[in-house]
């Protein structure tokens, strides 16, 4: 069995609890959020993906930063993102570099279909990475990767027990 | 040619190096002293003559506010301890140059000093991954080495230009060639492109032989004034140009004239005209370049984004006789990072000083009068640096 098979049996489509995610021997490294990206990452939690918008000029921008670099404005919003984007880069690890990843496996850049130049990182899931081309449409699924075992640590990021990856799209 | 700015203010007056590789044995603090110390007897100079000390790290190795009392240097009048890996390695030896034009320091010694093997391997073999800022988009996907985060540009750099295995690999060969002719190479034996196509898989696109080594040592670099160079035991070789470029982190904003969305292009193409201008030269005036070589990949980008070549011409250029000792642009001379080691981008700055000064011996590029010494090339959370440097007269 590949990688890329025991990850479609351990990554539920939505949600669902599966310690250190891809069935591996480690849990996944916790998001180190911050001030800025901690409201994004708690959205994740609850399974939804937000895209934020400048509420003056109404630029989309992800990562989460308190000013717009476009118009500079202090002001902004959260809306529903598409969950969709396309293949932009790609690379297929073929050594372990991290426990709770098990060689093979595949990271992509997305390209979020929410506006320009919106990048978002994850794993390939379901899918075999041969035949990749930029372009692809993906759609994000939301991982539960359990409990933080260093839980209030430094990261603060304890509280988020889901991260994104991304599917083929038909 | 007339230069601008920093331009001949400063010049380089002393290399020193430890030999490289895999266990030094020693702490960072040593190597540091002994790099040190070899380039301040290279120039002629002494530890009393120093009033400036300047390294760059990333939590990896020992500080100047420790390596300066190590060896009697307790109040310089400059120091430098910038945080950051090979993107500022030529901007610590453009900021020395800075101390010295401004009248702040006289003699400034710059080192980079790394067990990156034995003790503080890149990429967090063994350690907690960073996770803050732009990293906690990726770390919890398993992108946490540097190989990989080269990897995803390099594949959008083949896809979108046609850049092959085949022209990575006759990089990775070439630079072997060119170590087999360095004695402080830790790689000499040769090796062909069938060698690299057998080589195992890292991360796709990249195989084993895309990877600088990782590497145990130190170099250091004395600067001073270019008048004061003229008065030292070895030829001085001038800062012709030093410049800096913004970030290009993988989430760059679509600020104006952002390049954070175009992965095939690196932050050299927004260095490379004030690098030019500063020095009043260009591509074609270089003589020979020591192009940052963490991978094979960022070669090609570099002699695209350096003005070499066209944009999407790098790979068959890379893989042309171009790049070898007798070619029109001879690149990584004494091996690179993929085999000379790693010193994190100081050691390309030494080996452009010893093709400048006539140094090279059977890898010495005739006539070699400008030479390009390059930073890590963007892409990874940091901008770049780089140096013109030029015969001193």
């Amino acid at each position: 069995m590949n990688a890329t098979q025991s990850l479609r049996q351990d990554v539920p489509e939505q949600g669902g609890r599966r310690p250190g995610g891809h069935g591996a021997a480690a849990p996944r490294p916790r998001p180190g959020a911050d001030r800025d990206s901690a409201y994004w990452w708690e959205a994740v939690g609850e399974g939804r993906f937000l895209v934020q918008y400048c509420a003056d000029c109404r630029t989309p921008r992800f990562p989460a930063r308190e000013v717009c670099a476009v118009c500079l404005s202090l002001e902004w919003e959260w809306r529903e993102g598409t969950g969709t984007g396309t293949v932009d880069g790609w690379t297929v690890t073929r050594r372990t570099f991290h426990p709770a990843f098990e060689a093979p496996y595949t990271v992509l850049r997305v390209a979020l279909d929410d506006g320009p130049a919106l990048y978002c990182w994850g794993c390939l899931v379901g899918a075999d990475p041969d035949g990749l081309r930029r372009g692809r449409p993906v759609e994000a699924v939301f991982t539960d990767v359990g409990p933080d075992p260093a839980d209030g640590g430094p990261t603060g990021g304890g509280a988020f027990t889901r991260v994104v990856d991304w599917r083929l799209r038909e | 040619m007339a230069g601008t700015g920093l331009s001949g203010a400063a010049a380089l007056a002393g290399v020193g190096a430890t030999p490289l590789s895999r266990d030094s044995g020693v702490s960072t603090t040593a190597l540091a002293c002994r790099a040190i110390l070899a380039a301040l007897d290279d120039a002629g100079l002494g530890v009393g003559d120093v009033d400036g000390i300047a390294t760059h790290r990333v939590g990896d190795s020992s500080p100047p506010w420790v390596v300066g009392p190590a060896l009697g240097i307790t109040d310089p009048a400059w120091h430098l301890d910038q945080f950051g890996g090979g993107g500022v390695s030529h901007a610590v030896i453009g900021q020395a140059a800075l101390a010295v034009a401004a009248g702040v320091a006289d003699v400034v010694v710059c080192y980079r000093a790394i067990n990156a093997r034995s003790e503080f391997r890149m990429g967090g073999q063994g350690r907690a991954p960073a996770g803050a800022f732009d990293l906690q988009y990726q770390a919890p996907y398993g992108l946490l080495a540097p190989v990989q985060h080269y990897a995803v540009p390099a594949r959008a750099h083949m896809q979108a230009y046609g850049t092959t295995h085949e022209h990575l690999g006759a990089i990775a060969v070439r630079q072997r060639a060119h170590a087999a002719a360095n004695p402080r190479a830790l790689k000499r034996d040769p090796i062909t492109l069938d060698d690299y196509l057998a080589s195992p898989w890292i991360s796709e696109p990249f195989r084993l032989l895309d990877c600088c080594l990782e590497t145990d040592g130190a170099c250091a670099l004395v600067a001073t004034s270019a008048e004061r160079a003229r008065d030292l035991r070895r030829p001085p070789v001038d800062i012709a140009a030093a410049a800096w470029a913004g970030g290009h982190s993988t989430y760059s904003p679509p600020a104006p004239g952002g390049l954070g969305d175009d992965l095939t292009t690196s932050s050299a193409a927004r260095l490379a005209p004030r690098l030019y201008a500063m020095a009043g030269l260009g591509p074609d005036d270089v003589d020979v370049a020591e192009l940052y070589d963490c991978f094979t990949w960022t070669v090609v980008v570099q002699l695209e984004d350096y003005g070499f070549c066209r944009k999407g011409e790098g790979g068959p250029f890379a893989a042309s006789e171009a790049l070898g000792i007798g070619g029109e642009l001879p690149v990584n001379t004494h091996g690179g990072f993929l085999s000379e080691g790693y010193v994190h981008g100081i050691n390309h700055v030494a080996e452009a000083v010893g093709q400048l000064r006539g140094d090279a011996g059977p890898r010495q590029v005739d006539g070699a009068e400008v030479a390009l010494s390059t930073g890590q090339p963007g892409h990874i959370l940091a901008g770049t640096s780089a140096l013109l440097l030029t015969a001193g007269r």
